[in-house]
């Protein structure tokens, strides 16, 4: 039996297209890894944020849209506000996310409820939280986490069994469609 | 509730933002960059014709807006996008400010030592400002944004003492709160773990995400804290003698009674 070789596919252009406008600062980083040393959930990513930035210059785009630690970061800005070469890590992953198709694993569910609640936002304006964590209890095949809280949740206040009142989704759906028009 | 009580006892007149929409916070950063600024930039277009500043109470919210400003200031394509997304042109002149900031910078601590009538004695008070009040840089609250002290300043004037702690500025992980309770108990764990250590009967925080994370996922942590977290503005409203019901505190899910027993004796602290 041959043994499979591995094929790595570069693409060169990559952190060039990630920093089209300049803003990202990727290629100044010292690799000194200041933004690794802080960062909120290094304990259970699979790559750390200096190496995700050597990764983007090597051109690694599979290896870095396919990895763990993009759908992992919380957006804490610890990383960016600590590099003392302004690479902005955090904005970097949000362009990674926005041209990834899934994520691996359990942590599609971070992407479901990241369209469920812009769903809600475009519809009502607003986060309807009892609608959108209903909704994305069936997505994510998750029923019954946190049920047993809502009663007292209810009570509490916490949310609303009401649609969120206000200007309804009318004035927001078309920001999202006319967003949408513009990116094309 | 408990801010707009707190700046009513201060003279400070807080009009409710009409129709305003969410900023889409981390699923819309996370999802598209222009969206996530055209969400924002909407509600600073409300308070640019309103002819008001925006007094923000919550981190995610503060960072969204400030994000924006800072983006539209910088960007001048992009500030024509929005333009037509919106259908008005922004002019960036709305100052986003946490109210944090407006009680400390235009109030003074002072005026608001003045307002104190109740003595908060016995209140061992841990201040955690959580990540995006003093991140990114430029939109810090604070000069220091490693060891922000505001909050603290602020609180003092109640009599209640503050918790000198190391993880004040660490993450709580709220946006996984509901995608990725492991990820949310540990760093929820470590953050109390730390402020009991360091001799903290209870937390003040500074944004309702925060609040919610820190209180709410206490339950599902199986080492018991029994750290009542108060958004800040309620610590403050006691101090005033504002009623209980009136700042929600019955709202918290670790109740603040054992806390508060030795609290509110009807005295000023000096």
């Amino acid at each position: 039996m041959s043994k499979q070789s591995t094929i790595v596919r570069i693409d060169q252009d990559f952190w060039k297209n990630l920093d089209y406008d300049g803003q990202l600062h990727l290629a100044a980083c010292l690799q000194c890894a200041r933004c690794s040393s802080g960062c909120t959930v290094r304990d259970e990513t699979d790559i750390l944020p200096h190496q995700i930035n050597r990764m983007a210059i090597m051109g690694l785009a599979d290896e870095i849209k396919s990895s763990k630690a993009i759908w992992l970061c919380v957006s804490c800005q610890t990383c960016f506000s600590r590099c003392p070469m302004k690479v902005n890590i955090p904005a970097m992953i949000d362009r990674i996310r926005a041209m990834s198709e899934d994520a691996p694993g359990d942590l599609r569910n971070v992407r479901i409820f990241n369209d469920v609640m812009l769903a809600s936002v475009r519809r009502f304006g607003r986060a309807y939280e009892l609608l959108l964590m209903a909704i994305y209890k069936v997505k994510s095949r998750d029923l019954f986490s946190d049920i047993a809280r809502l009663p007292t949740m209810l009570i509490k206040g916490k949310f609303s069994l009401l649609p969120p009142k206000g200007p309804g989704g009318r004035a927001v759906s078309r920001i999202f469609e006319k967003a949408r028009r513009l990116r094309k | 509730m408990s801010a707009q009580c707190v700046a009513q006892s201060l003279g400070i007149e807080l009009q409710k933002m009409p129709d305003w929409t969410c900023c889409g916070s981390t699923p819309a950063h996370s999802t598209d960059e222009l969206l996530a600024i055209a969400l924002p930039a909407r509600n600073l277009l409300i308070a640019q014709s309103a002819g008001l500043d925006l007094a923000v109470c919550c981190a995610s919210c503060y960072g969204r807006l400030g994000a924006a400003n800072i983006a539209l200031a910088q960007d001048h394509r992009l500030q024509e996008s929005v333009a037509e997304i919106l259908g008005q042109e922004y002019k960036g002149n709305v100052h986003v400010r946490h109210l944090l900031q407006i009680l400390y910078e235009d109030v003074g601590i002072s005026e608001i030592r003045d307002a104190v009538t109740h003595h908060l004695k016995g209140l061992k008070i841990a201040c955690y400002y959580g990540c995006l009040l003093t991140r990114p840089r430029e939109l810090s609250i604070s000069s220091d944004p490693e060891d922000p002290t505001i909050m603290e300043e602020i609180l003092q004037t109640t009599g209640a003492e503050m918790i000198d702690w190391p993880y004040k500025t660490e993450c709580c992980g709220a946006n996984f709160s509901i995608t990725r309770p492991s990820t949310v108990e540990r760093l929820v764990s470590q953050i109390l773990r730390a402020a009991k250590d360091s001799g903290a009967n209870c937390l003040a925080v500074a944004c309702p995400l925060c609040q919610i994370n820190l209180d709410l996922r206490q339950q599902d942590i199986q080492e018991r804290f029994n750290l009542p977290v108060f958004y800040f503005t309620q610590v403050l409203g006691l101090a005033f003698g504002v009623p209980r019901k009136q700042l929600g505190i019955g709202k918290l899910m670790v109740s603040p009674d054992e806390v508060l027993a030795g609290t509110t004796t009807g005295t000023p602290p000096y």
